[in-house]
């Protein structure tokens, strides 16, 4: 799961208060712990979805490319955008180095909700009720080409 | 008003016809967005997009409460499929009206051509470790696309139609 959102990048969707979304790419992705994930946006990403977020911090993603239907999961949490600081220096560096983005700001997600949407009798279901020890087995069982694995 | 071009047409079918994958982006009637991959995608006319209702859930609720919708490609993405499809959905369900109109899509003339939707054009280029084994479909969501917006690096947010 890790693996496939940095080497995919994410689909990244936000919504104003009133219920009408947007989305933008989130090209460069870092995995930080088992609930936070950084995406490095560029300033027309950042320009898209800042003033949405700034009424409304819920985001909701999905794998890019091969990994809509390779890594079938839907991710939910509050997003903060980030201008300054630690992280969003790491981040931008790290962007700019492995995908040459020129990073305006970081998009930092804090994950309240996981969903399998692999197309079946198991899409929709709630997965973060697990321990991330039982996750990494249900999803071993399931998916065995996972990219650039670390762990 | 919109009208697709053809390459968005292309686009937007199923990936074993040289379309995409995409993803429908909903969100509940008080802002809580929601992303889910769909396989089977067609246009009609020239600013509509059809999708199977075959596994939706909270994409369901959602559309059923707030018709806000945008529609993108998820994969092939270097394609030049960089777009961003927003507009308004709705679910045409086997037991609509027959003459329900959705901004000039006919629930008849949908559902007779796209009900069937798997046995019609049958997932062949899915992995055999994801397709589902007996794909049941309700009904048809139908996007009314209202404008067009881009993704492409350098150029997100600009709009296109």
């Amino acid at each position: 799961m890790k693996a496939w959102i940095e080497a995919m990048g994410c689909h990244l969707c936000v919504a104003t208060p009133e219920g009408v979304p947007s989305v933008v790419l989130g090209r460069y992705a870092e995995v930080r712990g088992d609930d936070e994930v950084a995406f490095a946006l560029a300033a027309d990403e950042v320009g898209v979805i800042a003033p949405v977020i700034a009424e409304n911090p819920r985001v909701a993603f999905g794998v890019s490319r091969q990994g809509g239907i390779r890594a079938a999961y839907q991710f939910k949490g509050a997003g903060e955008i980030l201008r300054s600081g630690d992280l969003f220096d790491a981040v931008a560096a790290q962007a700019k180095e492995e995908k040459g983005i020129d990073a305006a700001a970081v998009l930092h997600v804090r994950l309240t909700e996981l969903y399998c949407t692999k197309p079946g009798y198991e899409a929709g279901q709630r997965l973060d009720g697990m321990t991330p020890d039982e996750l990494n087995v249900w999803e071993r069982q399931r998916w065995k080409d996972v990219p650039r694995k670390r762990d | 008003m919109v009208k697709f071009t053809k390459e968005m047409k292309e686009a937007l079918r199923v990936p074993g016809k040289g379309g995409s994958l995409i993803y429908l982006c909903t969100s509940s009637r008080d802002g809580k967005p929601n992303i889910a991959a769909m396989r089977f995608v067609a246009t009609h006319m020239d600013d509509k997009i059809l999708i199977a209702d075959m596994f939706l859930l909270k994409t369901k609720a959602n559309i059923k409460e707030n018709p806000n919708v945008a529609v993108t490609i998820c994969h092939p993405l270097d394609e030049g499929r960089w777009w961003v499809f927003r507009g308004k959905a709705v679910d045409m369900e086997y037991g609509f009206p027959r003459d329900f109109d959705w901004y000039g899509a006919n629930a008849t003339d949908i559902l007779n051509e796209w009900g069937n939707w798997n046995k019609a054009e049958p997932p062949d280029e899915v992995p055999p470790d994801i397709v589902f084994p007996k794909a049941v479909q309700r009904g048809v969501v139908v996007v009314h696309v209202e404008e067009v917006y881009s993704i492409k690096p350098g150029h997100t947010g600009e709009k296109i139609l």
